[in-house]
Parts: structure tokens; C-alpha cells; sequence
């Protein structure tokens, strides 16, 4: 998890994420979360934070709290009603994923008492919502892949 | 027999207790590191120095993609890039001329009023370990600590302009608060239109001015650089250009490019320079001494390919 931290920060060298790399690690604690029998663990997603944090010189804790948050809301009841069939992930990832960001990011606000150029943020959000279809489809294919391997 | 229900529940207790404990130690980590302690900061540099190895690793093959990336792109353009160099060098060659001769009776008049010499800088360079990306942070790690003489608070540029200042120092390792960043505010002064200001960063391409004079009547594509007030940072260091928004609100555009940032120089320490070192030895043109020059080596070892034509 700490690697493809990293390797999603490292994607802002390729010219279409100069603006904002999109949150790779929120789509996969959400896909692990829901589809596969390996769930991170809180104390887990809090040192990969914490690592991501110190790696990129982020406030400590930021990620921590925004990667908790991510688990918190997938698994919560709150929203259990909208993904009832797999189709509708998209939507729950969606509104997750918002309220999670929208927490951080107003905590950030505060703490550094300004608000930040708003281009990066909705460029961060929208390619995080706009990769999430296909990282799932790509997790939906491996699984079938390994079905029939396994039969 | 003891039924399992009550130590499930037991254990959901305890995580959740457990849940609550890592949010609020995340919270207490954010307001600790608001408050920039040493302790903090150390384990901070520590930790740096540990994992930009791992970090390097991770971001060379991206690197590399972007550059092949790169070269694909600019090989199609590569004939208009060519006349566009080319056209440029003659203007650059041009006016090279004209600062040369500029520059001497600058120095000249510099003596002449016996202005104190600026100071010369001395630099280290390192290589950007990790990208600058981040929409809550905008800070560059590079491999050059404690072990060449970096400390905290030293301005940080490439060979285009200011890229930010050094704010951790581990034993191997730097961390650079970009100018971009929103925790970022650098002193700066209109080249053209003569006003001092101060930067702030957004967090995205443009910089914001603050504390710009009501009186001041900035001139749109001015070149803006650092200052020099407050004394943290050298004066003279390009920072960027001047634009007007729709809204008639003034930004500052970086020169820097912050995605391709390989190298980083960090300004270590000045030395301090006597008027008489700055002097570059203009003197008004003289009559030349007749003598013979022959084709072939002098004394020092150079060749002479041309002779007097008085002789």
C-alpha cells in the first residue's frame, strides 16, 4: 500500500497529471473493502499514511485521517442501501470518496487559515472518480480470470 | 460450554475504541506538526533520509516513461522547434552584445561610486527524489543534507529561477517548500514598476501578491523577483512574470517549471566580497603597444593567428 502510495504520487511527472494525480489508494481500500477478503486494517492505513505523509511532506496525519475515513465510510450502514448491486458501486465510491475529501480538505483550510487554488482539487477529484470504473473493471476481470483458473 | 457472541462483541468493542484512538492521535499528529517541533522534525528527517531510497526507486520508471513520453512529443515538432532556436539565437546574439558593453560601464560606474559589491553565492546541487505533487503539499525532497552544509531557511533554485526554500534537513536529505505552496511567502520586488510585495502560494500554478501598495500601478508581463527584505533570501532571484486576470486581480506566473524539476541548487552561504574583487578590470581603451606578433605559440602557450597590421 505504502508503494502504490508512492507510485501514485510519482504519476504527477507524466504531463496529463502535472495538474493533480488522482487517489489510486482510495479506489483500492474501497474495491478491497467491498469485494475482497484481504481488508486493511485501521492501524495498517494509519502507518501507510503516516509514511505518506513524511514521504511528501504533507501535515502528519493528513492522509491518516483521510485514509480512516475512506474504511470507515465503506463500511458504515450509511450508505449500504445505495450499493445493493455492483452497478451502483460507482455511486457509493462517489459519494464516500467526497466526504472523506471534503472532510480533510476543510480540516486543511483551517489549519492553514486560506483557501487553496480550487483547479488541482476538482482535477484530483475528477480523475480519481473518472479511474475508479476502471481499476474495478480491472479488479472484476482478474477475479473472473482466477475463478476459471482455479476450476 | 461459553458462547463465542459475547467475545465478538467484546472484540468490536475494543476495536472501535481502537478506531477512535487512531483518529484522535491523527488529529493530535496534524496539530503537532502545526507547531513545527524539533522532535517532530527531526524524526520527520530521520525517517526521510530512510525511505528516499525507496522513494527514488519507485519514481525512476515513471520518470522515464514521462521522458520517453517526452521525446516522442518534441520529435514531431522537432523542424518548427529548430527555426524557432534558431531565430532565437540571433536575437540572443544580438543583445548579448549590447548587455556585454552595458555591463562593463555598469561595473564601471559601480567603482566609480564605490556601490558595496553584491555577494557571490556558493551553491550545492542536488537531484529532486520525490515529484512535487499534491494538492494539500508542495514540497521536493533531494539527496543533499546535513553532510554538505544545508540548513534550514536557504533558498532553493534552478537554473530558471527561485524554486523555494529549504524547511527539513536530514543527514542525506533536504525537503524544499516550493514557492507554489500555500504555507509559502517570499518578499519580492516589481522589476519595472518599482513596487516591493510579497508572494503567496495556492497550491496551484499561479502565486497570489500580497501586501502590494495601493498606489502601485503594476505593469502586466514584468518581470518579478526576490527582494531581499527580511534578509532570508538573496535579492535578485527571478521568481516570475506578472499577469492580469480577467478580474483585474494581478498573479505571478513562475518561470519554474515544477513537474520537471531534476536538479536543485541550494544557496549555502555567502562570501563576502571586497569592492576591488567585484571590480572586472575596465579601463577606457588605449592606445595598443606596437610590437611584433608572430603566427605560432607565445611564451604562455597559446596560439596567435594574427599579427598587427602597423607593424
Amino acid at each position: 500500500m505504502l508503494f502504490l502510495t508512492i507510485f501514485e504520487k510519482s504519476l504527477s511527472f507524466l504531463p496529463i497529471f502535472k495538474t493533480a494525480t488522482p487517489s489510486l489508494i482510495s479506489v483500492i481500500i474501497y474495491i478491497f473493502i467491498k469485494k475482497s477478503s484481504m481488508k486493511p486494517s485501521y492501524l495498517i492505513l494509519f502507518l501507510v499514511g503516516f509514511l505518506n505523509d513524511i514521504i511528501f511532506g504533507s501535515n502528519l496525519g493528513n492522509t491518516s485521517i483521510f485514509l480512516l475515513l475512506i474504511k470507515f465510510f465503506s463500511k458504515s450502514l450509511a450508505f449500504d442501501n445505495i450499493n445493493k448491486n455492483d452497478k451502483q458501486d460507482w455511486i457509493s465510491f462517489t459519494m464516500i470518496f467526497l466526504s472523506s475529501f471534503c472532510i480533510v480538505f476543510f480540516m486543511n483550510i483551517l489549519l492553514n487559515l486560506s483557501m487553496p487554488d480550487l483547479s488541482p482539487v476538482f482535477y484530483y477529484v475528477g480523475t480519481t472518480l473518472i479511474i475508479f470504473p476502471i481499476v474495478n473493471l480491472s479488479f472484476d476481470f482478474i477475479s473472473f480470470i482466477t475463478r476459471i483458473l482455479k476450476s | 460450554m461459553v458462547s463465542s457472541k459475547p467475545s465478538n462483541f467484546k472484540i468490536i468493542k475494543v476495536g472501535k475504541n481502537f478506531n477512535f484512538f487512531l483518529v484522535l492521535l491523527c488529529l493530535i499528529l496534524v496539530f503537532l506538526g502545526k507547531l513545527d517541533l524539533v522532535a517532530i522534525r527531526n524524526a520527520k528527517s530521520f525517517l526521510s533520509d530512510f525511505l528516499a531510497p525507496v522513494t527514488y526507486a519507485f519514481n525512476k520508471p515513471v520518470k522515464e516513461i514521462a521522458g520517453v513520453l517526452e521525446d516522442v512529443k518534441s520529435a514531431g515538432s522537432l523542424r518548427d522547434e529548430n527555426i524557432r532556436l534558431k531565430s532565437e539565437l540571433r536575437r540572443i546574439t544580438v543583445s548579448n552584445s549590447k548587455f556585454a558593453s552595458q555591463e562593463l560601464e555598469l561595473l564601471e560606474l559601480r567603482e566609480l561610486l564605490k556601490v558595496l559589491p553584491k555577494n557571490k553565492n556558493n551553491i550545492v546541487t542536488g537531484r529532486a527524489i520525490t515529484a512535487p505533487g499534491g494538492i494539500f503539499a508542495n514540497t521536493v525532497l533531494i539527496n543533499a543534507g546535513k553532510d554538505y552544509g544545508i540548513k534550514i531557511g536557504q533558498p532553493a533554485i534552478s537554473s530558471l529561477g527561485l524554486v523555494g526554500y529549504v524547511v527539513n534537513v536530514g543527514l542525506k536529505t533536504s525537503r524544499v517548500l516550493l514557492i507554489i505552496d500555500i504555507n509559502s511567502m517570499i518578499p519580492i520586488y516589481l522589476t519595472e514598476s518599482h513596487w516591493p510585495a510579497v508572494t503567496h502560494g495556492q497550491n496551484g500554478e499561479l502565486l497570489k501578491i500580497k501586501f502590494l501598495s495601493s498606489d502601485a500601478r503594476p505593469i502586466e508581463g514584468e518581470a518579478v523577483e526576490t527582494s531581499g527584505h527580511g534578509g532570508r533570501l538573496p535579492p535578485g532571484i527571478n521568481v516570475g512574470k506578472l499577469y492580469k486576470s480577467f478580474s483585474g486581480t494581478y498573479f505571478i506566473k513562475p518561470t519554474v517549471d515544477f513537474h520537471r524539476l531534476t536538479y536543485i541548487s541550494i544557496i549555502i552561504n555567502k562570501k563576502k566580497l571586497t569592492i576591488s574583487d567585484s571590480f572586472q578590470g575596465f579601463a577606457p581603451l588605449q592606445k595598443p603597444n606596437q610590437s611584433l606578433v608572430l603566427k605560432g605559440l607565445d611564451s604562455s602557450g597559446t596560439r596567435k593567428t594574427e599579427s598587427l597590421e602597423n607593424w
